[in-house]
């Protein structure tokens, strides 16, 4: 620090206990906690709403708290196929959720860093190409090729029917590595020091061996924001299960968003908000815990592109 | 290069490329082939409704789409919807850069993490919890913002009137991701720019329209980039605030309506082009232009 600069930042801190800048201070801390309540009322009133009746939901008459904190709807949640509410068990649409991302997210996230590692680290030929035409993947939107597929997966049977394999629409893509995620790691290896690698070459390592032995450990960081982040997509995807999934193998958002289609004449306010807090629930704990992650991801996304 | 280093060569550049073969071959069926199978099927006359597949009138998809009343009208809707939702992008935008600001402004130091925390959790909670959740709150006959104020605006039945619902719920929940990117933008700027504003006598504002704001527009440019994709890509608000409301219909709605809906591959399979190259579009103008936009040193 300069010796100005230390003058300033003493004077920034003698500054810092006047008349004025103490009532800028509560005006800020005034405008952020205005807004925190803007951004917290959702989430507040759709948990209020969920101990409420549906007679006090949609009554014309306001009230924030419930009359008596009822946990019908969280009851009725868990007896939705017995009460012929919806087609799938809250239960079962979450464990429906989870075998998409314990299977797509391992097999998916090994093959965009093994990929990533050949184009970061190997001398791969037409590597410029390769890249640009994978690349050129990320510009197409889903919804435009989702006719196609839809078709053949129909055609080959994976769409319509009544088991398992309505649920390979949704995973069978992701084995094929996620092209975004295989960029981030591609820019993450740049940074990774050749000497691990040749050293490995000259004890004889096959390249596989590399990968998994010295390459894996190293971008361990990567991965782990990398895959939070998928597993919130999973999570909270609905454009396609609600597309290809039907009765059991619904997954939770598709049921969320079928309890309130199925009772569209009559709503059952409550119970979407139960079904909405939780399915919210395990990804605000999830973003909580490793809120770091999160926020270092994003970051890092933002900058690198 | 002797004989053996020549076979190792070989031998890296096979492996290399037997690595990406997975995600070449996941490229091209489900990319590169479906969009190839698009284009076929916008040529034809394809219901998977009434089993037909024929060449015989290969325009007809797009003649219906731009001039036959009964889908162009829906399809024009669509792709106007579409558009002017995107004005929710430049609102989440500055209150975003609004509160990134505040957060790194010096007067806020202690529970600046707090807020941060806070303020990204809209962006981990699901589109469908959060429509379903807002689509309570705008409800006419008994949401909370209607009784609140004792109205009766009827937010899904006028077009404009859900627009703005759906405008302000997006603003809502894309507030927390632009502020963590603009935070991190404005970490990456060297301090000493305003160490020597500060000596200049500059006013915090000055400094911020000055040196923060013109050094984000890396930032900035990502935003609109990503988001004018997302929100071209738009579903969940049509499909679940929206119930299919006619002021609420986006273009990738009107491909489910049409293509999944209806069984009508064809007509649908032409609105996929249209929307493949819109945002192709996009893609093409932030490579080209990202350097003559944004401030990079």
């Amino acid at each position: 620090m300069s010796e100005l600069t230390k003058k300033l930042t003493v004077n920034h801190v003698k500054r810092k206990y006047s008349a004025k800048d103490i009532i800028i201070k509560v005006v800020l801390y005034a405008v952020l906690v205005i807004i925190a309540f803007f951004t917290l009322f959702p989430y507040v009133w759709m948990l209020l709403t969920s101990f409420k009746t549906n007679a006090e939901a949609t009554s014309v008459e306001l009230k924030l708290f419930p009359e008596v904190f009822k946990f019908d709807s969280y009851v009725k949640l868990t007896q939705l196929k017995e009460l012929q509410i919806s087609d799938a068990s809250f239960l079962r649409a979450m464990l429906n959720t989870l075998i998409i991302e314990v299977t797509v997210i391992p097999i998916g996230t090994f093959v965009a860093a093994l990929a990533a590692f050949s184009f970061a680290k190997m001398r791969l030929p037409h590597k410029r190409f390769f890249l640009l035409f994978l690349m050129s993947g990320m510009m197409v939107p889903y919804a435009a090729v989702l006719l196609p597929q839809y078709r053949a997966f129909s055609a080959i049977g994976w769409v319509g029917n009544e088991g398992f394999s309505q649920m390979l629409p949704l995973i069978i893509p992701g084995f094929f590595g996620n092209v975004g995620m295989m960029f981030f790691f591609i820019q993450y290896m740049k940074s990774t020091p050749n000497a691990l690698i040749e050293a490995g070459r000259i004890d004889g390592a096959s390249w596989m061996k590399i990968f998994i032995r010295i390459i894996i450990p190293v971008i361990v960081p990567a991965i782990a924001a990398q895959v939070i982040f998928w597993f919130l997509g999973i999570w909270n995807d609905f454009f396609a299960p609600s597309i290809y999934l039907s009765r059991d193998w619904l997954t939770l958002q598709a049921l969320i968003s079928q309890l309130n289609d199925s009772l569209a004449r009559r709503a059952d306010i409550p119970l979407v908000m139960a079904g909405s807090t939780l399915g919210s629930i395990p990804m605000i704990v999830i973003y909580v815990f490793f809120q770091r992650y999160f926020i270092q991801s994003l970051a890092l996304t933002g900058i690198k592109e | 290069m002797t004989k053996s280093n020549r076979k190792l060569y070989t031998k890296e550049k096979r492996t290399a490329f037997a690595f990406i073969t997975l995600p070449l071959i996941g490229f091209s069926v489900f990319t590169l082939f479906s969009l190839v199978a698009v284009l076929v099927f916008s040529f034809a006359d394809y219901n998977t409704y009434r089993e037909t597949f024929d060449f015989s009138k290969p325009f007809q998809n797009f003649v219906n789409l731009f001039t036959n009343d009964t889908y162009s009208n829906a399809f024009f809707r669509s792709i106007g919807n579409t558009v002017l939702l995107l004005i929710g992008i430049p609102i989440g935008m500055v209150a975003g850069l609004f509160v990134a600001a505040l957060l790194q402004s010096k007067a806020v130091k202690k529970g600046s993490k707090v807020f941060q925390v806070l303020y990204y959790l809209p962006a981990v909670t699901s589109a469908v919890a959060v429509n379903l959740v807002f689509r309570y709150i705008f409800n006419p006959s008994y949401g909370l913002i209607n009784r609140l104020f004792d109205a009766d605006i009827p937010w899904f039945s006028n077009e404009w009137l859900i627009k703005i619902a759906i405008i302000l719920k997006n603003t809502w929940s894309s507030m927390g991701g632009t502020m963590i990117l603009y935070i991190a933008g404005m970490l990456a700027i060297p301090q000493s720019y305003y160490e020597s504003a500060d000596v200049d006598g500059a006013s915090p504002l000055r400094k911020f329209f000055s040196i923060t704001f013109p050094l984000l527009t890396p930032t900035t440019f990502y935003i609109i980039i990503t988001s004018v994709i997302g929100g071209l890509q738009s579903y969940a608000d049509a499909q679940i605030f929206g119930a299919g409301a006619a002021g609420s219909q986006t273009i990738v709605w009107f491909i489910w309506n049409y293509g999944i809906n209806q069984g009508k591959q064809g007509l649908a399979s032409a609105a996929s082009l249209v929307l493949a190259v819109f945002i192709m579009i996009v893609t093409v103008i932030q490579f080209r232009y990202s350097n003559k936009w944004v401030y990079e040193d």
